[in-house]
């Protein structure tokens, strides 16, 4: 069946013959924002010709994206539905082995050596829990969705990983990970009435969390945001030469490698964390909403995507990696710009840095598959 | 079969373009944020200027210090370029290989990088720690080249402070160096202004005057503070060229001082190993030519800060190479203070051949009061007696005046006060730090609680012992009034912002010309006639031209001219009592410091006096035994050349000629 139905679509056979059939904007949107990554590491790199960066991030990328297309033409949703329990298991258990023989990296024990590899389950989290999700949704019958008892084991799901991520502590993955389940329990249907009253619960959580669950330099870090503290040089310093950067950058900025706060090194973090700033010094607010233009683009593609699809499973899923990309990209922004507290949460795709990179092209790898697969349905509406 | 969605893009769809409008509003907010931080920064340039206060660093220059000249122009203490290097610990890897590296450019020993390394080490890890100074040029050049991978090390071309006559102005110059930790306390203490020169002292290039002039006159010399705007990354680092605007500094006025070099080196040598203090005044105008004390010490180890063994070395010696003895040394007088004394008993109604017959010692108020002389003077009048000393017919003549009148022609004559050495600043801490002597009289013996006055304490007082205390400063006072008879004061400054030329000194009030000639005779008598006590001193070598009237060299071929002459008294101030025994035949057993202090005042030339000096000499023994041929070496030179009479060089010229000169 499955190969007579992917005969009938598209008249034509193969694997190659799908490639037209690709999602090309969101593949599109996905390598301009990757180049304007290489750009700034660049200009990161300025004054040093043997700097790797730029091109460590162009060939990342370059090798992430045709693992993405290979994944996309070669794994149809059903698998991605297959494994979604078994990821998500194999995700718990690794976080747990972090707890138990986790490596401690700069106060936090996020890594599990495997070998000569080290990794962080939690990334791998952030797709699992979103697979895991779409599948529940997809299994559940018709109309227990928007019901409480039937949101209880998602939210069991949603928030076994987040507790265990916050202890790390890794309070942007956290972040990340619970508003990735919450939009697609969100999506899935829940009643409004519980909505309402669950974000009144995490508002008072938030307020417990702040006084009994944070670190100190967590705590510090919104105390500054909140202007309860005034630390220029210490958890302040950072959002401060920010905000500097970026207001000082006017229209059309400094020009590219000319930013004073980046090239001076006042701005820390500038290729990862920081890196919108440095694109906003550089080339002012045409750069930076430039970027913000890119990123709305290419989730508006995905939103598409998930609304085109014909199952549960497929929507909530590449919904689910939209808000993920959405949940990166408004923290990051909105931390540069001093709107929200210090989180160490990176730009995805311009960022410096692996571990982002896979799971955002691991995420859109899901989106390209449910796409270009969208009308391969069967059975309970996923591909039999 | 195709299956849809069960919602069928109800619910779903809703929410998900609701989710959307959430991310997008999001978005806009981040746009939107960033349009309000520029539009802030368009308005108020809020982030602009904390950028550019980022970017800039603001350095402070620190201003050229006055150059202090003397009286023709000579300088004494000047700025010169000064080529260094020093590391920031904290920014050095291997404190060792790099100061290696750096001892190895500069051929020093493994001792020297052991207590660089520990310096470093121990100093904070933040605060330049300057490891040489005074490099040579390809040594700069060398280590300059090597700075790329020298990290931490810094190569200044600076200038500093220098004193390129060492030890010979180091009295009354005294030195600068840097602001010590109380320093800065101490303004920090005055407020929000006092924060801001705090953080000017804390700048490892300003030194600040710790002593003598450098310290008197301070603010004139020091010149005021300019800044210039460096770029800089986030570690303070220049990068690039310096683009900022720049306020050039204020140098620091300069200063032409009465001292003259040539001759202030002589008197410094003519002490020799000796400790003590030489003063030399033009009587006219007050100038101060020599203000020398022995020994000396080198004002440069102090500019860089001075190491803990030298500073022990100096400040431990019992030489006392620190100390300006010339105005913070106080000493008896002893016989010194005979002309006070005839003077006083002169203006009592002692006639003018007033005698007593000496036998050697004064029995009084139930004990005996020595002459020096065992043997006694026999009869001798005022003149006789000052040009022997007799201590005899001075205790006689003590109480023929009284002490409150011998006090009251001591003061006239200039004891008991300080003086201004015409510095233009009346409260500062170097003249504070001049000591004021004693001159006591029965109300100042009241007044500490010693009771009635005796007269065996005038008795003392007559031969200046006691309880009166004077300065070398006030000694040659003393003897310049004596040569003029007017108010003669002291000056170091001869021009210089604010410095006004000497007045013309008016008579001294109440002072009987004929009682100041009788005691000026017997000071005549001292160097000049049979039974003076400084023969010794008498012949300076000079003699006058009967023509033209020019004072030379005295030589086989002028013996037929008349010698040039000076006029003088030895004093001899005792340290503690040295029996008549020990004293004379044994006096080298006697431990150096319980010797006497040796002093001698004279002035001269006798028939045109124009030059008063003053010599202590401690533990020297009699005053003419040592004091009197420092004195004559010194009167010798300072007549030759007669400094008072030569056209000295104005600032304006010596600034013209500095312009002239490329630096």
């Amino acid at each position: 069946m499955t190969v007579s139905l992917s005969s009938a679509h598209g008249g034509r056979s193969g694997v190659l013959g799908k490639m037209p059939r690709l999602n090309w904007w969101i593949i599109t949107a996905l390598t301009v924002l990757a180049m304007i990554g290489v750009a700034m590491h660049a200009s990161v790199s300025a004054g040093d010709a043997t700097a790797l960066k730029p091109l460590t991030h162009g060939l990342r990328f370059a090798a992430l994206l045709c693992i993405a297309i290979g994944v996309a033409l070669f794994v149809p949703p059903r698998t991605w539905y297959l494994i979604a329990y078994p990821l998500y298991a194999t995700t718990m258990l690794l976080l747990i082995g972090v707890e138990l023989v986790g490596e401690t990296r700069m106060g936090a024990t996020r890594w599990l050596s495997i070998g000569p590899m080290s990794l962080q389950p939690s990334e791998i989290m952030k797709i699992a829990i979103v697979l895991a999700l779409a599948r529940y949704y997809e299994d559940l019958r018709p109309g227990r969705a928007p019901t409480l008892l039937w949101s209880v084991p998602a939210l069991l799901l949603v928030g076994a990983p987040v507790a265990l991520v916050m202890h790390q502590p890794d309070l942007g993955t956290a972040t990340l990970i619970a508003m990735a389940g919450l939009a697609v329990m969100f999506l899935a249907g829940l009643r409004w009435r519980y909505i309402i009253v669950a974000m009144s619960v995490a508002a008072a959580s938030a307020v417990g969390a702040y006084y009994f669950a944070l670190h100190d330099y967590q705590r510090a870090r919104i105390n500054v945001f909140l202007g309860l503290a005034d630390d220029p040089l210490g958890e302040g310093y950072h959002v401060l030469q920010s905000k500097i950067a970026i207001g000082s950058a006017g229209l059309t900025g400094a020009g590219w490698r000319e930013g004073s706060q980046s090239q001076g090194d006042f701005l820390p973090e500038k290729d990862t964390d920081f890196i919108f700033t440095m694109i906003v010094e550089e080339f002012g607010f045409v750069g930076g909403f430039g970027v913000i233009a890119v990123f709305a683009f290419l989730l508006w593609k995905a939103v598409e995507v998930a609304t085109r699809a014909r199952t549960s499973f497929g929507a909530l899923a590449a919904a689910g990696v939209a808000a993920t990309l959405a949940c990166y990209v408004l923290i990051n922004t909105a931390m540069v710009t001093g709107l929200v507290p210090v989180v160490g949460i990176p730009l995805p795709l311009i960022s410096y840095g692996g571990t982002a990179m896979v799971t955002i092209m691991a995420g859109f790898a899901i989106v390209l598959s449910i796409d270009l697969h969208r009308d391969q349905t069967g059975g309970r509406g996923i591909l039999w | 079969m195709t299956t849809v969605k069960r919602d069928a893009g109800g619910i779903f769809n809703r929410r998900a373009v609701l989710l959307s409008g959430v991310a997008f509003g999001g978005l806009g907010a981040v746009a939107l944020r960033m349009a309000q931080l520029q539009a802030t920064d368009f308005f108020s340039g809020e982030w602009s200027e904390q950028a550019r206060e980022n970017r800039f660093d603001r350095r402070v220059v620190t201003p050229p210090r006055g150059v202090l000249y003397d009286r023709f122009g000579v300088e004494l203490a000047t700025t010169r370029r000064d080529l260094r290097v020093s590391i920031i610990p904290e920014d050095v890897d291997d404190l060792e290989a790099t100061i290696g590296a750096i001892a190895q450019v500069l051929e020093l020993d493994d001792a020297w990088i052991r207590r660089r390394v520990r310096e470093a080490r121990n100093g904070k890890p933040y605060e330049p720690l300057l490891l040489r100074q005074s490099l040579e040029w390809d040594q700069f050049a060398i280590i300059n080249a090597r700075l790329p991978e020298l990290k931490g090390v810094i190569a200044e071309d600076t200038e500093t402070r220098s004193y390129p006559h060492s030890l010979v102005f180091a009295h009354p110059i005294g030195y600068v160096a840097k602001p010590t930790q109380r320093e800065i306390d101490r303004v920090l203490a005055e407020g929000s202004e006092g924060e801001r020169r705090a953080i000017y002292l804390r700048n490892p290039d300003v030194r600040l005057g710790k002593a003598g002039l450098e310290r008197a006159l301070e603010d004139m010399l020091h010149g005021e503070a300019g800044w210039r705007l460096v770029k800089v990354d986030a570690n303070g680092r220049p990068v690039g060229e310096d683009t900022g605007s720049q306020n050039p500094p204020k140098p620091g006025a300069g200063v032409v001082l009465t001292l003259d070099a040539d001759l202030q080196k002589r008197a410094m040598e003519a002490f020799g190993e000796q400790a003590g203090s030489a003063i030399v005044m033009d009587i006219v105008t007050g100038d101060i030519l020599v203000m020398a004390s022995a020994p000396g010490f080198d004002p440069n180890l102090f500019v860089n800060g001075i190491g803990q063994a030298d500073f022990d070395e100096l400040n431990l010696s019992d030489r006392h190479p620190l100390y300006h003895k010339a105005v913070t040394g106080t000493y008896s007088p002893g016989s010194t203070f005979k002309m006070m004394v005839g003077i006083a008993a002169r203006r009592a109604g002692m006639p003018e051949d007033w005698a007593v017959s000496c036998p050697g010692y004064f029995p009084f108020g139930g004990r005996n009061f020595h002459c020096w002389r065992r043997g006694g003077h026999g009869r001798v009048d005022m003149h006789g007696a000052i040009k022997g000393s007799c201590d005899v017919f001075f205790y006689r003549a003590a109480l023929y005046a009284g002490a409150e009148r011998i006090a009251q022609v001591a003061r006239e004559f200039g004891f008991g006060q300080r003086y201004d050495l015409g510095l233009p600043r009346q409260d500062n801490a170097f003249l504070d730090s001049m000591r004021q002597g004693i001159v006591p009289d029965p109300a100042w013996w009241r007044s500490i609680g010693r009771g009635q006055w005796t007269d065996g304490l005038t008795v003392n007082f007559g031969i200046g012992q006691g309880d009166l205390q004077v300065t070398p400063i006030q000694l040659a006072v003393m003897t310049a009034r004596l040569a003029s008879g007017r108010t003669v004061a002291p000056r170091l400054i001869r021009e210089g912002p604010g410095v006004s030329d000497p007045p013309v000194f008016p008579s001294i009030a109440g002072l009987d010309p004929a009682h100041l000639a009788q005691a000026r005779a017997g000071m005549y008598g001292v160097s000049n006639e049979g039974g003076g006590t400084a023969l010794s001193a008498s012949n300076i070598g000079l003699v006058r031209h009967p023509e033209t009237r020019q004072i030379m060299q005295a030589s086989p071929e002028t013996a037929r001219y008349e010698p040039v002459r000076i006029a003088g008294k030895t004093g001899t101030a005792q340290v503690r009592a040295i029996t008549a025994a020990t004293r004379g035949r044994h006096y080298s057993t006697i431990e150096w410091k319980y010797r006497d202090h040796g002093l001698f005042v004279c002035f001269g030339p006798w028939d045109d006096p124009r030059y008063a000096c003053a010599v202590v000499v401690e533990h020297g023994g009699a005053g003419s035994s040592v004091a009197g041929p420092i004195a004559k070496v010194i009167m010798h030179d300072t007549i030759l050349k007669d400094p008072a009479r030569m056209q000295p060089r104005t600032l304006a010229q010596l600034q013209a000629q500095q312009m002239g000169t490329p630096a």
